[in-house]
């Protein structure tokens, strides 16, 4: 063999390797070329693609709040969270609609017919089929498995009470915001503050924690609020004003049950209602309003509690005063008078049984020295807007409360002092049922006004009470405490002089009440409709002292079947005897003795 | 060139002809450049590997996280139907229904005269 090297052919060799090694070097410079190119020169624009399909980032919802109320001694929610799916259909996916069909039926209810245009709609990718699903019939469904079938969740409101309550309550709307009621009012409360994530992930979504600038904030659920309402008491209202809706075939009714040494609200009601599960089906907007607390009207004779609580207190009447009726009063060229003859002395207890405008007129006269004039007016004027907190918002917990209104005293075109005589008896004067009721309380309970409360408490998700609301003394002295014990009695004078009998034990409880009927104002000034009337009574309930107020609008009932004027002594104070009724014979008035 | 023959060189330097030496003294030799480089990039390698290797640790637990997320998700809602059950339970309308309810009977109130 012949160990000798060719030197010819070696240096061919080394030439070769060379020309080999500076293409692998040329090559590889590529690459690298590249590589800086893409991931140093490029590298935004690369990025931002990635993170498109990489960083997700969701907004977490906070749970809603519960509303809790007293229910036999205890406190139990009566507006919970639960959660609902929306099913929907992605018709490119569905190979056998009949037999999708049919399961749908079986489980969500209907007609296999009622699915099959969902299932073969054409032109789209997103076909809802039912909401609100329930999640143990969604868990049914989706155990199927079916392609192109999907369920989306969402948190829905459940109120176990059906409608009970509705307009005090409201509901929550499909952004999430409480409308109406509690909802609307204590909205930042409930609504807790929402989570946030943001976050690389894989393919399926699942946040990857090997990021640094991943951020994840979790939700804060709302707190929850415990109402003053008693629901055994709620619903017990509910079905009585509903049936004086029907029997007085009213446009309307509002009523509500006040605690006269507390002002905690233990129920209030409307009627015509919803059920604001299922919010969205009403037509008729109107029914959202808790009347109670927003609608405003002239209310009538009730006035005249406050006008006599006044007088009393001004020490410019007592109650074994008499009144010697003119018949009829000549104010601003206009005739004052009352729905049946009352020439003649009165006392004034029957100035409020008889329901004399003339002696609502008089007593007005009486506080400005014994004539219509700045004076009276002025001093009246106060009680209203300063003692009975009229023609404010009471700051009640629920959204679209109204202030009322309350005339200026001051001169006016239209005629100051008519209009004062009219404010007198409950007309030329706008009050919520609620404001009537917390300044009637204010007198009762000798002359605290407190402010009214739905709310008694706010608890946060972790049980901590945030807040407590007991009592709160809006204004103290309203009137003098005699003036209550005065108007208490005159009120069951009242009480016990009805036409219809009221059969109430005033030996073992007190039981008082004043009607009310008022013209109605035509909306576009012009005055009075001759024939159209609202009614409203107010009244009270207790054993050895005054312990609830009970208030009833009944708006523009039937009056083509009894004589005008007697609107609330025939519509209106049915409903509030028979709530009177229904507290003492529930146990809820503890008895004299 | 490599450790054993730069140790051959270094004998080398002692090994005269026909000189037997029983004892040499190898001078102290620190690593190339090769080999630092190549230590370097083994190093570099294994911080790599050991980078992956927690990254991946770190987002397996993303997986476990998310399923228990999606655990306590579902306890949650089990709890608010459990909730709800209750309350829809306790409402008034069903125990005014119930049968118990239905066994009573009215009595003549004795707090108002009827």
């Amino acid at each position: 063999m012949d160990w000798r090297v060719n030197p010819a052919a070696a240096i061919k060799s080394v030439k070769r390797v060379r020309v080999l090694f500076t293409l692998i070097v040329v090559v590889f410079a590529v690459f690298i070329i590249r590589l800086f190119y893409l991931q140093v020169i490029d590298y935004g624009h690369y990025h931002d693609v990635a993170m498109i399909d990489q960083l997700k980032k969701y907004t977490i919802p906070a749970q809603r709040g519960l509303i809790e109320a007293n229910q036999g001694g205890n406190i139990v929610p009566i507006v919970l969270n639960q959660t609902v799916y929306t099913v929907y259909a992605d018709p490119v996916y569905i190979s056998q609609p009949n037999k999708i069909a049919e399961t749908l039926a079986k489980i969500i209810g209907g007609n296999p017919s009622d699915y099959m245009g969902d299932l073969t709609a054409k032109g789209t990718r997103y076909s809802v089929i039912t909401k609100r699903l329930t999640q143990d019939k969604e868990q049914q469904l989706m155990a199927y498995k079916y392609p192109g079938i999907g369920a989306q969740p969402e948190s829905a409101r459940i109120y176990p009470n059906g409608d009970s309550a509705a307009q005090l309550l409201g509901f929550v709307d499909a952004d999430g915001q409480g409308e109406y009621g509690v909802e609307q009012a204590l909205n930042q409360q409930l609504a807790g503050t929402p989570g946030r994530v943001k976050a690389v992930t894989d393919i399926n979504g699942v946040p990857l924690p090997a990021n640094s600038n991943n951020i994840s904030i979790q939700p804060k659920a709302g707190d929850n609020v415990v109402l003053t309402i008693d629901m055994a008491m709620q619903k017990n209202l509910e079905q009585i004003v509903k049936q004086g809706d029907i029997s007085g075939k009213a446009q309307g009714v509002s009523a509500l049950i006040l605690d006269a040494n507390t002002g905690a609200v233990k129920a209030m009601a409307n009627y015509p209602t919803y059920n604001p599960a299922e919010y969205f089906n009403v037509s008729n907007p109107d029914v959202f309003q808790n009347g109670t607390v927003s609608h405003d009207i002239e209310p009538g004779s009730i006035m005249k509690t406050l006008t006599t609580a006044a007088a009393l207190n001004q020490g410019v009447i007592q109650p074994t005063t008499v009144f010697d009726d003119p018949g009829q009063w000549i104010v601003d060229n206009f005739t004052i008078k009352d729905v049946l003859p009352s020439a003649g002395p009165q006392s004034i207890a029957d100035i409020l049984n008889l329901s004399l405008n003339t002696g609502a007129t008089w007593m007005l006269m009486q506080m400005g020295g014994g004539q219509l004039d700045q004076k009276g007016r002025d001093i009246w004027h106060n009680y209203m807007a300063n003692d009975f907190m009229l023609g404010q918002k009471t700051g009640i917990d629920q959204g679209y409360e109204s202030p009322g209104f309350v005339p200026s005293p001051d001169s006016n075109s239209a005629g100051i002092n008519l209009t004062y005589a009219n404010t007198s008896f409950g007309q030329g004067v706008t009050a919520t049922p609620l404001q009537m009721a917390a300044a009637l309380a204010s007198v009762l309970n000798g002359g605290t006004y407190y402010k009214p409360r739905l709310v008694s408490q706010i608890i946060s998700p972790t049980g901590n009470v945030i807040e407590n609301n007991g009592p709160k003394v809006e204004k103290a002295n309203v009137v003098k405490p005699s003036v209550g014990q005065g108007l208490a009695g005159l009120m069951q004078y009242v009480m016990e002089n009805r036409a219809e009998p009221v059969n109430f034990d005033q030996t073992n409880y007190m039981v008082g009440g004043k009607t009310g009927t008022a013209q109605i104002a035509k909306p576009n000034g012009g005055g009075y409709y001759t024939n159209e009337f609202n009614a409203s009574f107010i009244g009270f309930v207790g054993g050895a002292k005054p312990q609830y107020v009970i208030i009833v609008y009944a708006y523009d009932p039937n009056t083509s079947d009894y004589a005008a004027g007697y609107a609330g002594e025939l519509v209106a104070q049915p409903i509030f005897v028979n709530l009177a009724h229904m507290l003492i014979n529930n146990g809820y008035v503890a008895p004299k003795s | 060139m490599t450790y054993s023959s730069s140790v051959a060189v270094g004998r080398q330097r002692y090994a005269v002809r026909n000189h037997n030496s029983v004892s040499f003294k190898a001078s102290a030799k620190a690593l190339g450049p090769v080999s630092n480089t190549i230590i370097l990039i083994v190093l570099a390698c294994l911080l790599g590997l050991l980078y992956l290797s927690q990254v991946t640790k770190t987002n397996a637990y993303g997986y476990q996280i998310n399923n228990l997320q999606q655990q306590q998700a579902s306890l949650e809602n089990e709890h608010s139907s459990l909730q709800v059950a209750s309350a829809r339970l306790q409402s008034l309308d069903r125990v005014q229904s119930s049968a118990p309810a239905q066994k009573m009977v009215a009595v003549t109130p004795s707090g108002t005269v009827q």
